[in-house]
């Protein structure tokens, strides 16, 4: 019973952890839009966390500098395990309009395997709903997968 | 200690919340909002605009070669794009930006719009291909002296546009300024200033009409 | 036998009322009304009444990991004491008529205990090792100074008016001071005691760490400060102690200054002609919901509504506002209390 009820609120209670890896700030503050009394994200339970321990889905955006590469892995191996990955954006999927730059080590599924994209430069608060749930099912999907 | 918004959030508690249910409510994006790119390959004319004005080197083509005719494939990558619209402006009805906001993947192809077409070789290419050649040779054998003859020769009073969509121009009017070489997607026309020869490998020209667009002194037609 | 009776009673009253598992179930459900209704305050619809089960089970069911340079046992353990003092704290709150535990001065043990979850976290985020953690527990353990001084002077002018009513000085005993109002009337109508209570109101949510006052746990600042290494169930379980916090602190407002309702209950039940063992059963039944409901609506008055007006304050602000506001208004209420109004 007890491994029933982790299970459904696995799906209920997903936390998030904001990594900018370079991003111009125009899908980060979709993400805190995503946020604001107008689309409220807590509705279905997200959280925005401080600390990468804390968090089930981490959100990257921005298109992986070598500066924040380094930062970047090391806080998503924080993440305690079931764990999610969502890009957003056109940046960390591919590069966006900073592909081939020296300073660009992106794309992010180069390093770590990415769970789901969402596509927009910047991406609507929608689509970031929409993204985060799926995040969620495959959370959900991931956790029953465990033991 | 001022505590300025109790009263507002007082009056908030018994008032209807701001939020949109989303995923219960469907949300319509603006009319204008550029989403997902649809394609439509039967409208392309391959000029190649697109791939070039694309500053997140979203589109690419592949050609291939086949018994009917080049097969061109388009890809324009989602999880590259800006969605500034640019291509849309370059092109001829053929990219259109659809109001579709719901760009979610799991895996990199879901974001990938294809469309292939094929190129047929020029209908008119078979018959005149004897004639083809011929104009192109003539120019670049007799190089000022021929084009300036033949040209009033063709057409004196002023020049008539082709019947196959391709370019012409009016030697008249004319400064060999290569503005339409260099703007031209496909390198199909080649001036030479000092020389002042005005060249179009009809095989590469797509009959964009970049060329007359920029054409400054409004000498080339279409 | 009695023995063994006491036993399983005492069991009982640790494990399911009013020890652990009413803790639980009404903290975390307090914890969800807070959530809801602050975010109805901010104009959004909010998290389901139900968000803190589903976060505290979810965080059950997460991977525990221990820093390499934490030191692992105070690491894992430094939480549950947190919790299990916030549990004991419980068991010495009278829910109206009815104390699991009693004594001659349990006011003061319970100020002793309050202490207990506030140095489990600064122990935890101690041996977590995290640079965040440091700066969090210097700032927690402002925030216990500057709560605790208007605490302690609030709960020393109910003494002095219960006290001085029961011709004893001064009375440090909860259940005395309970089971006095359930005979004259809740305290919260004496002149001193509305200032004590405008007081007490403005420490619970220091005491709780909840919004304006998070300072030593503000996520977008210092990553949660003590809590920045946690995940998995020791997360959970700082989590539920938060929760319990509220119902801890609500409850012990309920039992100092509104504690007459009790008193209401047990003429309610007579003059429905009910007496004996099945009456004193209903009361403590009744009482638990009278208790809940109460608690909720401080909570929201003291938690809820400063949390959705406010903005975080700084530590020093926090001090300042402590020991100038709070605590002047704790001292007027103990001149009031010790000229007998």
């Amino acid at each position: 019973m007890f491994k029933k009820l982790i299970e459904e609120s696995t799906g209920k209670s997903p936390w998030l952890f904001h990594i900018n890896a370079g991003s111009c700030n125009g899908c980060d503050i979709e993400l805190v839009a995503v946020l604001t009394p107008r689309f409220d994200a807590e509705r279905l339970g997200f959280k925005l966390t401080g600390s990468p321990r804390h968090a089930d889905i981490v959100v990257v955006t921005g298109p992986v500098t070598n500066q924040s590469l380094p930062r970047v892995l090391r806080a998503i191996s924080q993440v305690p395990e079931p764990r999610c990955i969502v890009t957003m954006g056109s940046c960390p999927q591919s590069g966006n309009v900073f592909r081939g730059s020296y300073s660009v080590a992106g794309p992010l599924s180069k390093y770590v395997h990415v769970d789901v994209d969402v596509a927009g430069c910047a991406c609507k608060p929608e689509a970031v709903i929409d993204g985060l749930a799926l995040a969620t099912q495959i959370l959900a999907e991931k956790r029953r997968a465990m033991k | 200690m001022d505590i300025p918004f109790v009263r507002e959030a007082i009056s908030q508690l018994f008032s209807k919340p701001s939020t949109v249910l989303y995923p219960v409510v469907p949300v319509e994006a603006a009319p204008n909002y550029r989403g997902r790119i649809a394609y439509h390959p039967e409208k392309c004319i391959n000029c190649g605009m697109c791939e070039r004005v694309c500053a997140g080197n979203a589109i690419t083509t592949v050609v291939e070669k086949t018994e009917e005719g080049d097969k061109v494939t388009r890809t324009f990558n989602l999880g590259s794009c800006t969605f500034c619209a640019t291509c849309m402006d370059f092109c001829h009805g053929a990219i259109e930006f659809t109001t579709d906001y719901h760009m979610i993947a799991t895996k990199e192809e879901d974001l990938l719009v294809i469309g292939t077409h094929i190129r047929k070789p020029p209908a008119k290419k078979a018959p005149p291909k004897p004639a083809a050649p011929a104009a192109e040779a003539k120019p670049a054998e007799a190089k000022p002296a021929e084009d300036k003859a033949a040209a009033p020769a063709e057409a004196a009073p002023a020049v008539q546009p082709r019947d196959d969509g391709k370019p012409v121009q009016d030697p008249s009017k004319c400064v060999y300024c290569t503005i339409c070489a260099k703007k031209c997607p496909a390198g199909a026309l080649e001036v030479d200033r000092a020389n002042k020869t005005w060249k179009l490998d009809e095989d590469l020209c797509v009959g964009c009409g970049t060329c007359a667009e920029n054409c400054p002194k409004k000498c080339i037609i279409i | 036998m009695s023995l063994v009776m006491d036993a399983i009673k005492y069991l009982v009253y640790i494990l399911v009322f009013p020890g652990f598992l009413f803790c639980f179930l009404s903290g975390l459900l307090l914890c969800g009304i807070d959530r809801k209704i602050v975010a109805r305050m901010q104009k959004r619809v909010g998290p389901p009444v139900l968000q803190p089960f589903y976060d505290f089970f979810k965080l059950c069911g997460k991977e525990t990991i221990v820093p390499a340079a934490a030191s692992r046992t105070t690491f894992l353990l430094a939480p549950l004491v947190g919790l299990a003092a916030l549990v004991v704290i419980q068991l010495f709150i009278p829910v109206f008529n009815f104390s699991a535990f009693s004594g001659v001065a349990d006011i003061i043990v319970i100020l002793y205990l309050l202490l207990i979850p506030a140095l489990s976290i600064i122990m935890g985020g101690a041996a977590s090792g995290s640079p965040y953690a440091g700066v969090g527990l210097s700032r927690e353990m402002v925030t216990i100074i500057s709560v605790e001084l208007p605490l302690v002077l609030v709960l020393l002018a109910v003494g002095k008016v219960v006290g001085n009513a029961m011709g004893t000085g001064l009375c440090f005993s909860l259940t005395q001071i309970v089971a006095w109002q359930a005979e004259h009337g809740s305290l919260i109508a004496t002149p001193s005691m509305i200032v004590a209570a405008i007081a007490m109101l403005m420490v619970i949510p220091g005491e709780t760490g909840n919004h304006p006052f998070d300072a030593a746990e503000a996520e977008t600042e210092i990553c949660e400060g003590m809590l920045a290494e946690y995940s998995g169930a020791p997360l959970g379980v700082y989590k539920l102690s938060h929760a319990v916090k509220m119902l801890t602190m609500t409850s012990l407002f309920v039992a100092l200054f509104l504690g007459g309702i009790g008193g209401g209950i047990d003429r309610m039940l007579l003059s429905w002609g009910l007496t004996g063992g099945a009456a004193g059963v209903i009361a403590v039944l009744i009482g638990i919901v009278v208790l809940f409901v109460l608690c909720a609506i401080i909570t929201i008055i003291s938690i809820s509504l400063i949390h959705a007006a406010t903005a975080r304050l700084r530590i020093e602000q926090i001090f300042k506002y402590y020991w100038t506001v709070v605590t002047g208004l704790a001292v007027i209420s103990l001149v009031l209390a010790w000229y007998g109004m």
